[in-house]
């Protein structure tokens, strides 16, 4: 067996005939793969849905002040027609630290009409609202506000998700990809949500508390972006509901999330 | 040959494969864009990037691992070799840009610190469904980082080689933690059958063509050398040696290179300076043996590169008795003058 005499050394121009032609099938194998590549990542993606971000394009918005028990702005839309509108903060944090310079002046401010200029984040007909600056946030009187209806007490099964990168600012925002996100949201103060599908496949969100009602944030973190079973007293408030949970009580499911 | 022409003909390989590098990649981006946006337009263009240099950066690590048992079950792919460390810093620049941008779109503006949160966010270090798989990518792109910053010949000299093949082997460990990083990680919420059929071919090839091209080279190391009274090894027969090549033979576990040229015969210890190329082959170019990886050079009978160049290698000593070529086991040290003997 007589070996080709052909030998290729870097730092010579002659490249043997032998070598170029497995070279140049080589490249083009490889621009095989990489175009296979992208097509096959690029294609499986799973689609996206439309929930929106309204970044770089902020709005003003106005209604009556609540904490139910996060803090929420009822916003009229028509005659007896109002929206709640869950408030968040810059980042991944919750609307508290710029509402902290308005508190100090004002006190409590449940049942105060605020002025609100932010970032819009909205999808299947729910609407949060991103305050990034403590100064875009103003009194402008008092109104009135409801208090949740009681719906009896429910278990059922979802992922518990941060509203804020569900709703908009992340796609995906659920899940195992997105959890360490939905993690730090919760933690910086953005409330849990309970994402359920009823029968009829449409999503229903639950704000989640404690057995009090009062807010969690820290000690919900091992639940978030996963399947598991929920229990507890649920509430009505607009197009919202609230669910008071005992956190240990939380059950983890070993099955794919219902709602991917 | 000055050095100057040595430098000037280098530098057209080496920009010739850099812009293959950098086409392949351009290509691979803009395709992947075009496809995301096109077939999901609700998607947002962080996603879209994290994506997309993840993606290829482990095709990419795909391509650099199956170069090597390439070129050693066919010397004709070592072009693609010689650069390779530009496709290994190619491919750690695109796994970085991928793990960055996950860094700020998962973990900034936070509460704590990003990297704190990398590690601590997702705490169910104890499952595997739910395993924290951003730390998995983490450790394997500071195994890259590493590699990628010391793949410079700088290192290499500093290190020696063996210390740098070793920190280069680690690759396999960063490959490992990569695709961990992608089955426990995307692959748990992003699941198609098709890009995880995809990874799974491409692991399968690079298994199989290590195992082939360790099968290959394993028949060299189980050559059992006769002796004679003396402890010389008897290896073959003169005719068996191309004129200019060398063949390979292990003796007492160290691979030996038997080159032949002008008539004579000159035995020196297989592996590289440089690299740890194996020298058997190599050719004798100019006189010399020359490294089939990057072309380092070194006289046949004592193993010592020409000047200004001062590598060197064992050489051995060789005699002809009744038609068959004998070698002393006992190695030289490094660089000794060894009479070639005659090849007839
Ligand atoms: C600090 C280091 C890293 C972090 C934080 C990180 C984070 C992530 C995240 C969050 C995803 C899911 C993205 C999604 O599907 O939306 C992902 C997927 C992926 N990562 Fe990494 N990663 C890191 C390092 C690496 C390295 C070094 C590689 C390869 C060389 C790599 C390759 C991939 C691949 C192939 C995917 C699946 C395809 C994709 O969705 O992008 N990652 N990584
Ligand atoms: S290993 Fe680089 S020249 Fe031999």
């Amino acid at each position: 067996m007589k070996r080709s005499d052909e030998f290729y050394i870097g730092y010579q121009k002659e490249v043997g005939p032998g070598t170029k032609k497995l070279l140049k099938r080589f490249i083009w194998i490889t621009v095989l793969i990489l175009l296979t590549g992208a097509a096959v990542f690029g294609f499986f993606q799973r689609p996206a849905v439309n929930s929106t971000f309204d970044f770089g394009n902020p709005t003003q918005v106005s209604g009556v002040y609540h904490e139910s028990p996060y803090p929420m702005l009822r916003v009229p839309l028509a005659e007896n027609e109002f929206k709640e509108i869950v408030l968040l903060g810059f980042g991944k944090s919750g609307p508290n630290p710029f509402l902290k310079d308005l508190r100090e002046r004002k006190g409590d401010l449940n049942g105060k009409q605020l002025t609100i200029e932010g970032q819009l984040i909205y999808y299947n007909g729910r609407t949060l609202l991103e305050i990034d600056d403590s100064q875009k946030v103003m009194v402008s009187g008092t109104g009135a506000y409801e208090q949740p209806k009681s719906m009896g007490t429910r278990t059922l099964e979802g992922e518990i998700i941060d509203p804020k990168c569900y709703f908009g600012v992340m796609k995906p925002g659920y899940g195992k990809i997105h959890r360490s996100c939905a993690a730090l949201c919760i933690l910086g103060g953005v409330p849990p949500v309970l994402v359920t599908k009823e029968e009829n496949n449409r999503e229903v969100y639950f704000l989640l508390t404690d057995v009090k009602g009062n807010p969690i944030h820290q000690d919900i973190l091992p639940y978030i972006g996963q399947p598991s079973r929920l229990t507890g007293q649920v509430k009505e408030l607009g197009e919202w509901r609230i669910m008071q949970i005992d956190v240990s009580q939380i059950e983890k499911l070993k099955k794919e999330s219902s709602i991917y | 040959m000055g050095l100057d022409y040595k430098w000037v003909f280098w530098n057209t390989h080496k920009k010739a494969y850099d812009r293959l590098i950098v086409s392949g990649m351009v290509i691979y981006l803009v395709l992947f864009f075009t496809i995301s946006f096109l077939t999901n337009p609700e998607i947002i263009a962080e996603t879209v990037i994290i994506r997309a240099f993840g993606s290829l950066a482990i095709i990419m690590l795909h391509i650099i691992l199956a170069i090597g048992p390439l070129t050693r079950l066919n010397t004709k792919f070592l072009p693609v070799l010689y650069n390779r460390r530009h496709l290994g810093v190619s491919m750690f620049l695109a796994a970085l840009i991928h793990g960055i941008f996950a860094i700020i779109h998962f973990h900034a503006l936070g509460n704590v610190n990003p990297i704190y949160s990398l590690f601590t966010s997702n705490m169910d270090y104890g499952s595997l469904t739910n395993f924290p798989f951003q730390v998995l990518g983490f450790f394997a792109l500071l195994i890259l980082f590493v590699m990628a910053s010391t793949s410079h010949d700088f290192f290499l000299h500093n290190l020696s080689a063996k210390t740098w093949k070793r920190l280069h082997m680690m690759v396999y460990l960063a490959y490992a933690l990569v695709i961990l990083h992608v089955f426990l990680g995307a692959f748990q919420q992003e699941t198609s059958v098709f890009t995880t059929a995809t990874l799974f071919l491409g692991w399968l090839t690079l298994v199989s063509l290590h195992l082939v091209a360790a099968f290959k080279e394993s028949k060299v190391d189980r050559f059992v050398a006769e002796k004679n009274t003396e402890g010389w090894h008897k290896v073959c027969p003169p005719e068996e040696i191309e004129e200019s090549r060398a063949k390979i033979f292990t003796v007492k576990g160290e691979r030996v290179a038997i080159f032949k040229y002008d008539g004579k015969l000159s035995a020196i210890h297989n592996v590289c300076k440089h690299q740890g190329g194996p020298l058997g082959e190599g050719k004798i170019v100019d006189g010399c043996v020359t490294c089939p990886w990057h072309g380092y050079q070194y006289l046949p009978h004592n193993g010592q590169s020409p000047p200004p160049f001062t590598e060197k290698v064992k050489t051995y000593a060789l005699k002809i008795e009744k038609g068959m070529v004998y070698i002393n086991p006992k190695a030289f040290p490094e660089g000794t003058a060894i009479p070639p003997i005659s090849s007839s």
